[in-house]
């Protein structure tokens, strides 16, 4: 492998020797002077161009001579320019979008959007703000996860609960960065709403394979949401008035214009109704998002970003919770010349929650901690070659669960769960390579690192087992606990090294047509510990060490991408194969809540997930949107191992939680004319798998369910339709003011999606039945946007 | 104490979100099995010589709750200590009775189960309970702040881990409420277990203590292994929502010696037990 790493690179540096020169510079929005992500850079009659990097830096090198650059964006009008390349140089631009009104439906090609067929990105889901904002909403607020949700290989998890599932793999697999920081938990009121509030964020883009060497850590998808710089240009203020909540977002130039700011709020006040409505219980949420950034020189940047959000319930005088995500970045972005850039981040995330058991005087409170360093690189070798390379560290702190007594006639004793402590390096290497005018191939290798640090006292079981299967009873059972040794801090208590490849390639077919397969391997060394139907909350993450073994997955991907009719309509199809080692399952009875030793619940297992991906788009006209469908299998096996016996359901493959069948969704978005336009989904999904009863016995003068095999039942097919309004009034050119009417019907047919199906026994009758819960009916929503 | 966990977790979502209604659903069909409901509990201040246990088989999920009962099996229990066996007669509607059993605080007790020509057994230990100290009521407590409840009050010995097993039954209900406990949050206190019937609003089934009501309260010290297996039981009956465990079936300790696959639903415990009632005033 490093052999040929060696012999690209000399190859790359030969090409690059003949008389060659590098134009770099920034994209940027003539607007706002926010720079842009993902915007083409070409010379015009070559293969020759580049997509901005997520600082809006790009860098060409190309043939001595006049060329016609062309800059090209999203809605944005497109830039020409005549450059003469006799030297090195450095130019920026900005671009101006096609209307600067708010919301104004672009209908013109969105490039970024379209197949690229000759990058060798691939099972990608980039959406643009404009697109989701075109979507229905819930509830009145634009919602990014609920938008990705409709692209193929992403399913939710059912209404009511936290998380996303991206092709089979679980809700803990997914890499959710904001602004480079890690969000554990990606939703408010249980899902109703996302963390991200659609004003302060400039683009997402989620990995579903093919993920590149400089992520790492998550096994199943990477969701790489990245919020505003703020406008440089003029003070600018964003908002919207709902019903459950509303948001303010402030933006605007700071120290002379070589800075800017964005302070975005966002804040939900249903519970202030239902408190007036007489009622004891209430939910809310908030969130806060900053950002700003220094330009020290035209080499060196500052960013600064932090988020902090947070739920809380209360349910009369019995309980009360509350948990969030708090984040912050500081960056710095160094141009050492035309063609080599880097980023070096700095990066502390934290979630936790807190319970409080009001009724027996007790709160139990958990949290995860992480610092992170990266430094990235990127070196514009040549036009045919291009380096990404770097190196990241996170120090996590687990602290997975305290009691506190909160008063003294409490009768429960304090106590503190241990807190664990883990390091997680990477080095990381990539390379993009243009072996013909048809063929590039992106190449890249990631090393990462785990060590379990001590501090700690681990607890020995006997034979080595922390599970022991009671052949006898044919069960699974804690192990026998014969002693403790404790780790000195400056001890690993274990430490895990893997190698991950990550190889893909585009070849173009035709103009209009490529074929892209790839392979990546990645590893993930930390676990949320989650033995419900649904994630909750207030599930804990723990990290790999001596029982519970690092998640290591291998993914293959095909494609076929196409545009027809102009690029009118795209089409793309993806199939993928992808296994993973080491996936945890729980055993029967498992008991999570303040366990220490997590070790004795669970058993190693795998898990494995194929399918079919479909995904067909209109691109321009009065009419856009997509259809997309996914069939796909998700399922694992649990063997026994070394605790004995056949495993979890004998030891067979079965359902995971999250396996879809047939996902079908299709978006639209419809012009009418100025005023007017309008939005729908409409979505069907096979039901997810779950355990029902398959008898009854008596026992304790009750009738008592027996439960067939783990996920081998399904819930009821989940399907809905949700529809939009947006009515723009009349405007005056000179108003700056701009506002707008959001007009949302979710789920139009009031279908009752059953969340959960539960069994018991009528207290009346005795007879057993079977009880659905469902989260949402018909919910109507009405939201005035504006703009200053 | 896990169980407030849990069930505030539950709550939160049924109380903000929920929208529930009875449907029908087509559930698997398992094959029907031997239910050895083998309890043999020794009511403090009695000399615990009258036993019975009950044999019936599992049926599908949806149908009649007429159990069948099992009739013609062999039914006997062995102290291990000293050998002495005692058998239970059939009674032919299912239960198996004997009069002569004696119990014996932390002995060891086998069941052997003779039926349809397949041998089950199973090992226990009778487990001592400490008493009921006092039975008080009180509003403050539990979900709603307006509803009576009942207080159950013993003290847990700290030297040692505890498991308990409450039974709590209005006179008049149909159905009892079991409720599990452990001392690994609270070891070595005294212990106020709270019993509140909490009102259905949809349903308008449950109705919430109001004074005249007479409740039974059933109390039991159990064993680790039997915690597990009831701790299962009882979440399992209470319905299975979404933030609830995935269930699992459920294994207890009777094993068919002749054909393991063919295990048997139910459990063999001992337990020493209180029994009291209280009044609401």
């Amino acid at each position: 492998m490093k052999n040929i790493f060696l012999s690209f690179i000399l190859f790359a540096g030969i090409t690059s020797a003949q008389e060659r020169y590098t134009v770099s510079g920034t994209i940027m929005d003539g607007s706002n002077g926010e720079t842009l992500f993902g915007a083409s850079v070409f010379l015009e009659g070559t293969t020759i161009g580049v997509t901005t990097n997520e600082y809006g830096f790009y860098s060409l090198t190309a043939p001595k001579g006049n060329h016609k650059i062309i800059v090209s964006y999203i809605g944005f009008t497109e830039l020409k320019k005549e450059i003469t390349l006799d030297r090195d140089q450095k130019m920026d631009f900005e671009i101006m979008e096609f209307s600067t009104q708010l919301d104004e439906i672009v209908v013109t090609a969105e490039e970024p959007e379209r197949v690229i067929l000759r990058k060798p990105e691939m099972s990608v889901a980039k959406l643009n703000m404009k697109t989701v904002k075109q979507m229905p909403v819930v509830l009145g607020e634009l919602d990014i996860i609920k938008s990705l949700q409709m692209l193929p290989g992403v399913t939710n998890n059912g209404e009511g609960s936290s998380g996303f599932h991206v092709r089979g793999g679980a809700a803990d697999q997914n890499l959710v960065l904001l602004d480079e920081a890690i969000i554990y938990n990606t939703s408010h009121l249980l899902g109703f709403f996302s963390v991200f509030n659609a004003d302060a964020i400039k683009d997402i883009k989620l990995y579903k394979g093919g993920i590149p060497a400089r992520f790492g850590g998550r096994t199943s998808s990477v969701l790489d949401v990245r919020q505003k710089d703020g406008n440089s240009k003029d003070f600018a203020m964003t908002g919207g008035i709902g019903i459950i909540s509303s948001r303010l977002a402030l933006e605007g130039p700071m120290f002379k214009e070589k800075g800017s700011f964005l302070i975005a709020g966002r804040g939900s006040y249903a519970h202030l109704f239902l408190k007036a409505a007489g009622q004891d219980n209430s939910a809310n949420f908030y969130d806060l998002n900053l950002k700003t950034n220094y330009n020290l020189n035209g080499s060196n940047q500052l960013f600064l970003s932090g988020y902090f959000g947070r739920d809380a319930f209360e349910l009369g005088e019995s309980f009360n919770s509350s948990y969030g995500n708090l984040s912050g970045n500081l960056r710095w972005n160094h141009i050492f010349n035309d063609r080599l850039f880097s980023n070096l981040s700095l990066i502390y995330s934290k979630y936790d929650y807190d319970l409080g058991i009001v009724i027996e005087e007790f709160n139990w409170i958990s949290s995860i901690n992480n610092y992170n360093i990266k430094y990235d690189l990127k070196y514009y070798t040549s036009e045919k070659f291009k380096l990404d390379f770097g190196a990241s560290g996170i120090y996590y702190d687990f602290d997975p669960g305290q009691i506190l007594p909160t008063s003294e006639t409490s009768e429960i004793n304090p106590l503190s769960l241990d807190r664990k402590k883990a390091f997680e390096g990477a080095l990381y290497i990539n390379a993009e390579h243009m072996l013909t005018n048809a063929l590039t191939v992106q190449y890249g290798l990631r090393y990462s690192f785990f060590s379990r640090m001590g501090g700690q006292a681990m607890t020995e079981y006997a034979d080595d087992k922390p599970v022991v299967y009671n052949q006898l009873l044919g069960i699974y059972e804690r192990g026998t606990a014969v002693g403790e040794t404790y780790y000195e801090k400056s001890e690993a208590i274990k430490t895990f090294g893997n190698l991950e490849p990550r190889v893909s390639l585009a070849y173009q077919l035709s103009d209009n047509s490529a074929l892209k397969a790839g392979y990546s391997r990645v590893a993930q060394y930390i676990h949320l510990l989650s033995n419900t139907t649904s994630v909750t909350p207030l599930d804990v993450w723990t990290p790999s060490g001596k029982f519970v073994k690092p998640q290591l997955s291998d993914q293959f991907a095909l494609g076929y991408f196409r545009d027809f009719d102009d690029k009118r309509y795209s089409l793309e199809v993806e199939a993928y194969y992808k296994t993973t080692d080491n996936r945890i399952d729980y055993i029967d009875g498992s008991d999570l809540i303040g366990t220490n030793t997590i070790e004795t619940e669970i058993l190693n297992g795998e898990s494995r997930a194929y399918g079919l991906e479909f995904l067909a788009r209109k691109n321009e006209g009065r009419f856009t949107g997509w259809f997309a469908y996914t069939l796909s299998k998700s399922e694992q096996r649990t063997p026994g191992g070394n605790a004995g016996g056949l495993g979890i359901s004998d030891g067979k493959w079965y359902n995971t939680a999250y396996d879809r069948t047939h996902d079908f969704s299709l978006t639209g978005a419809f012009e009418l004319n100025e005023k007017w336009s309008f939005g729908t989904n409409l979505v069907f999904q096979t039901g997810r798998p779950v355990t029902y009863p398959n008898g009854q016995y008596t026992y304790e003068d009750l009738s008592i369910a027996s439960y067939s095999d783990r996920n081998s039942d399904r819930l009821p097919a989940y399907h809905r339709l949700d529809i939009s309004a947006n009515y723009r009034p009349n405007r005056k050119p000179n108003n700056r003011w701009k506002g707008e009417w959001v007009f949302g019907l979710y789920n139009v047919y009031n279908h009752k999606n059953a969340a959960s199906v539960s069994f018991g026994q009528n207290v009346d009758t005795g007879a057993n039945e079977a009880t659905r819960t469902a989260i949402f009916g018909i919910v109507p929503s009405v939201t005035y946007n504006f703009k200053f | 104490m896990k169980t407030y966990i849990t069930l505030a977790i539950i709550s939160i979502l049924i109380t903000f979100s929920a929208c529930t209604d009875v449907i029908d659903v087509d559930v698997q069909s398992a094959p029907a099995r031997l239910t050895i409901e083998a309890s043999l509990d020794w009511e403090k201040g009695t000399s615990g010589n009258e036993q019975t246990i009950k044999l019936s088989t599992s049926k599908p999920y949806f149908g009649s709750t007429d159990y069948s009962s099992v009739t013609g099996a062999s039914v006997t229990v062995t102290n291990k200590a000293n050998g002495e066996t005692y058998v239970f007669e059939d009674q032919n509607n299912g239960e198996y009775t004997t009069t002569s059993f004696v119990p014996v605080l932390n002995g060891t007790y086998t069941l052997e189960v003779i039926y349809n020509n397949e041998t089950y057994t199973a090992t226990e230990r009778l487990m001592p309970v400490v008493d009921i100290t006092d039975l008080t009521q009180s509003r403050n407590k539990g979900f709603n702040d307006e509803d009576l409840e009942v207080n159950v009050i013993f003290t847990d010995p700290e030297e040692e881990e505890n498991f308990y097993l409450f039974k709590f039954k209005e006179r008049g209900d149909l159905l009892p409420y079991l409720e599990d406990a452990d001392d690994e949050f609270v070891n070595g206190n005294e212990i106020s277990w709270y019993f509140e019937k909490e009102e259905d609003e949809s349903t308008d089934k449950i109705e919430a203590f109001v004074p005249g009501d007479i409740i039974d309260i059933e109390f039991y010290g159990i064993s680790e292994q039997y915690y597990n297996f009831i701790r299962i039981l009882i979440e399992q009956s209470g319905g299975t929502g979404l933030f609830s465990s995935t269930p699992v079936p459920l294994k207890g300790n009777c094993i068919n010696e002749s054909n393991p696959d063919n295990y048997a639903y139910g459990y063999f415990r001992l337990t020493e037990m209180v029994k009291k009632s209280y009044t609401f005033q």
